[in-house]
């Protein structure tokens, strides 16, 4: 479903990402994560087509994303940290409009579950002005969701959420994987991660330190040990600091 | 205290100003600050100059005009005083407060500082604009060029005058809100005060209302100089005007006499309201934290590059159209932002503007509009229509770009979901310029439309039928929607090559090499109108010239020329559109701040 190919992204001089490569396979959840500047977020946005790598090569259920992005997108979806909303949308006209833009004909039946689902049926008619910013981030999850995308990139998908949005978001994206969709999740919550993730990868200052199932990933930083936590793998594998 | 507020002010304006000329090291910086010099140098201060040399000149004609025009300005300050003061009595906010910003707030507020030092410390922090203010008024406004007197003068004059006003809406502001809190009668206390500002209105009327009459009618003054020496020597007219004449009468001062004897009763009112106002026991910490995050949010809002909306929410409207899930991508940009675009023509400012100009067009266009129907149309009114159009073409397309934002530009801080729909990006482009393309071609529409009514050549354009006129407009008005589009792709395009340049010169944020930016991408603007209509219309020319050999119509002259200029236009288009596409799937935001 997502596959990357030395993908590298550079900033000028800076490199964000260095000679990237995984895959992500149908009914995975990948946690991507890593310290502050590690390089997270550039890969995430490179992966959904946002900003174009510099090198290398990501193909999308099939599609190659530079040579096709349209087809690529179509396929995907991308949740930012940030609930970007267009302030005289209503709830409903966000759907709306995001159904023309994929082309979804059955929209209306899609968007009921979803909105029912998202707890958002109640505030189908009001502005994001006057939605709090859990419930702009699961507007944003709607509108990402209403298309059924077999790929799914979260960039720390919980913030803002209460605990039981928080439950029911892990339940959902679990619950797609299960469905067939292969999700990218990143997030500093590594206990979350632990509950959700079939694979991770660590990244650090642009490189991939660590990548393969959790089991793997724990057993190359164990020492031996027994129950490592993703938290204590986090710790050794990045060394506990960002540079 | 005082030292330590003053101190808080002078260092952070010493620091704004170090950091303003530190940016200066980037070039575009220091090209809009050289831009703004140069600006300034030619169009405000060699007019200065200018006006200097007129008053060695002048004679009893230009101090008597500039004696009309000084009571003309007297006039209209009083009116928009009485009108801010008459606002403030009426409508006071529902919690009193003062403008602090919200670090100020957070420092002072919880520091052992008594109520009193922080009223002392908001009006301190007043003066530093107000000055400012009163020095850019006195050199933009420069009126010693009819009354001679010295420019300090009039800047001490501006003061007192902006600082009165200040002290004054501060005043009610705080006195209404003690009145709201500890008053149980405070609804009687309004009614008290809207009548009295009736009260007041009415007499000012019944004292203006007789020589003005008789100015209308022609029975009384002869000329507005007459006019205004009626009304100068009304008994009536001195007492209703009198507090507004002791504020004003150092900036009316015409020499060092006549300021020594206005500047005592003048600086008495402005203590009586600084006493008034220091004075007051009202808590004002609540509705000051409102104003702070209302201000706040408005810069925050700016520097995003999101719309401005002060106390205003965005209200829910149906969509403008009915949006299929199916069909054309584009159109699903154009209802969007035809949607956000309702949102603000609803506003209460928006209606404010077009009622304004309604009431506007209506006084000042009847007395043109009856001598037109008298004159039997000979008048050159309609020449005047046409010209006027001409003006509302000409600002549509060139300053319409910069004010018809409903593009990728309010978009930009969706940039990241934009990019992640499934369209390629010259499509997405097409779509966010739709909906402003739409608004500048009905404004064009409704201006060739006015002009084409408005040219009445009968007897002096044989050639020009009716016939031929309508092909004419159908011609123009065929390539009004696609020049608009190319020139809100110059924007755009600029926002995308430069976002950087783009926010910075979209928000409110001051410094004369801000100004300058601004300046660049209006003359930006304006030669890329040029370069995209000069090509196509010297080609409909040349068009229109050879059709005329072969044709002998100059109605299909005009639609062959017509269509050789619209595929310059579409060829100017499909490239703007596919560059911008191209830079917008490049584009990264998050580079701009690296």
């Amino acid at each position: 479903m997502i596959e990357v190919e030395a993908l590298t992204k550079q900033y000028g001089s800076f490199t964000a990402v260095r000679n990237l490569s995984f895959s992500v396979k149908s009914g995975e959840v990948l946690g991507l994560v890593g310290p502050n500047g590690a390089g997270k977020t550039s890969t995430l946005r490179c992966l959904a087509g946002i900003i174009p790598a510099t090198a290398g090569k990501v193909r999308i259920a099939g599609h190659d994303l530079s040579v096709d992005p349209v087809a690529a997108k179509r396929a995907l979806a991308f949740f930012p940290d940030e609930p970007r909303l267009f302030e005289y949308l209503t709830v409903r006209q966000h759907l709306t409009f995001v159904a023309r833009i994929y082309g979804v004909a059955d929209y209306e039946a899609r968007a009921a579950p979803l909105l029912e689902e998202l707890e958002l049926s109640e505030k189908a008619d009001v502005l994001p002005g006057e939605l709090s910013r859990g419930m702009k981030q699961k507007l944003v999850i709607a509108c990402g969701l209403l298309h059924s995308p077999s790929v799914m990139f979260f960039d720390e998908p919980l913030t803002g959420l209460d605990p039981l949005g928080i439950r029911r978001m892990k339940d959902s994206i679990v619950r797609r994987a299960r469905e067939g969709a292969a999700v990218v999740l990143s997030s500093h919550l590594l206990h979350l991660l632990q509950e959700v993730c079939t694979n991770v990868l660590i990244l650090k200052k642009g490189d991939k330190v660590a990548d393969g199932t959790l089991a793997d990933v724990a057993a190359q930083f164990s020492n031996g040990e027994a129950n490592v936590s993703l938290e204590e793998v986090f710790i050794r594998a990045t060394g506990g600091s960002e540079s | 205290m005082a030292g330590a507020l003053l101190y808080l002010r002078l260092t952070s304006l010493r620091n704004l100003v170090v950091h303003r000329l530190g940016r200066l090291r980037q070039p575009k910086y220091l090209l809009g600050a050289a831009f703004a010099v140069a600006y300034f140098y030619y169009f405000v201060f060699r007019r200065i100059s200018a006006a200097r040399n007129v008053v060695s000149l002048s004679g009893q004609d230009t101090r008597t005009a500039g004696m009309l025009a000084a009571g003309a300005i007297c006039a209209l300050l009083c009116l928009i005083a009485v009108l801010r003061v008459a606002y403030a009595w009426i409508w006071p906010p529902e919690k009193p407060g003062l403008a602090f910003s919200e670090p100020e707030i957070a420092f002072l507020f919880p520091a052992p500082i008594t109520r009193k030092a922080l009223i002392h410390y908001r009006l301190l922090s007043a003066q530093f604009g107000i000055l400012f203010s009163a020095i850019v008024i006195t050199v933009v406004f420069n009126r010693s060029g009819f009354l001679g007197g010295h420019r300090a003068l009039h800047a001490v004059g501006w003061w007192i005058v902006l600082s009165t006003i200040d002290l004054h809406l501060n005043g009610t502001n705080l006195t209404l809100g003690r009145l709201r809190e500890t008053s149980s009668h405070f609804l009687l206390w309004r009614v008290a005060v809207v009548t009295a500002i009736v009260l007041y209105a009415v007499a000012v009327y019944l004292s203006v209302a007789g020589p003005v009459e008789g100015y209308m009618s022609g029975r009384g003054a002869r000329g507005l100089d007459q006019l205004s020496a009626l009304l100068n020597e009304s008994t009536a007219v001195y007492w209703i005007t009198l507090p507004f004449r002791i504020v004003l009468g150092p900036y009316l001062a015409t020499g060092y006499r006549d300021f020594a004897v206005a500047i005592g009763p003048a600086l008495l009112v402005l203590a009586l309201h600084y006493y008034w106002v220091s004075g007051s026991q009202t808590r004002f910490e609540e509705g000051s934290i409102v104003i702070a995050a209302r201000r706040a949010a408005l810069k925050g809002a700016a520097q995003r590059g999101e719309s401005l909306k002060l106390g205003r929410k965005p209200k829910a409207l149906p969509g403008p159209f009915p949006l299929p899930p199916r069909g054309l991508p584009e159109l699903a940009f154009l209802w969007k932002n035809l949607l956000s675009l309702r949102s603000s023509l609803f506003s209460r400012r928006a209606l404010g503007i077009v009622l304004g100009v309604g009431i506007w067009a209506y006084f000042g266009l009847k007395p043109l509009m009856l001598a037109h129907r008298m004159s039997g149309g000979n008048d050159g009114l309609g020449f005047l229509v046409l010209i006027f159009c001409g003006i509302i073409a000409a600002y549509t397309l060139i300053l319409g770009p910069q004010i018809a934002r409903q593009d990728l530009r309010n978009d930009l801080p969706n940039a990241d979901l934009l990019k992640t729909y499934p369209m390629q990006g010259w499509r997405l482009a097409l779509g966010e310029l739709l909906a402003p393309t739409a608004i500048l071609t009905v404004v064009l529409w409704v201006a060739i439309l006015a002009a084409a009514a408005a040219f009445d050549s009968e007897g002096n354009l044989a050639w020009l039928t009716s016939s031929v006129r309508a092909t004419l407009v159908a011609c123009v008005a065929l390539a009004a929607p696609i020049v608009c589009m190319i020139q809100l792709i110059v924007p755009n395009t600029v926002m995308v090559l430069l976002p950087a340049w783009y926010q910075a010169s979209r928000t409110r944020g001051g410094g004369v090499e801000m100004f300058g930016q601004r300046l660049m991408f209006g003359i930006v603007q304006l030669l890329f109108a040029l370069l995209v209509i000069v090509p196509a219309a010297g080609a409909a020319a040349l068009v229109f010239v050879a059709s005329t050999y072969y044709v002998h119509n100059v109605g299909a002259d005009a639609v062959i020329a017509t269509g050789s200029a619209l595929l310059i236009f579409a060829g100017e288009a499909a490239v703007g559109l596919w560059f911008l596409g191209e830079r917008f799937e490049r584009f990264d935001l998050s580079s701009e701040s690296r």
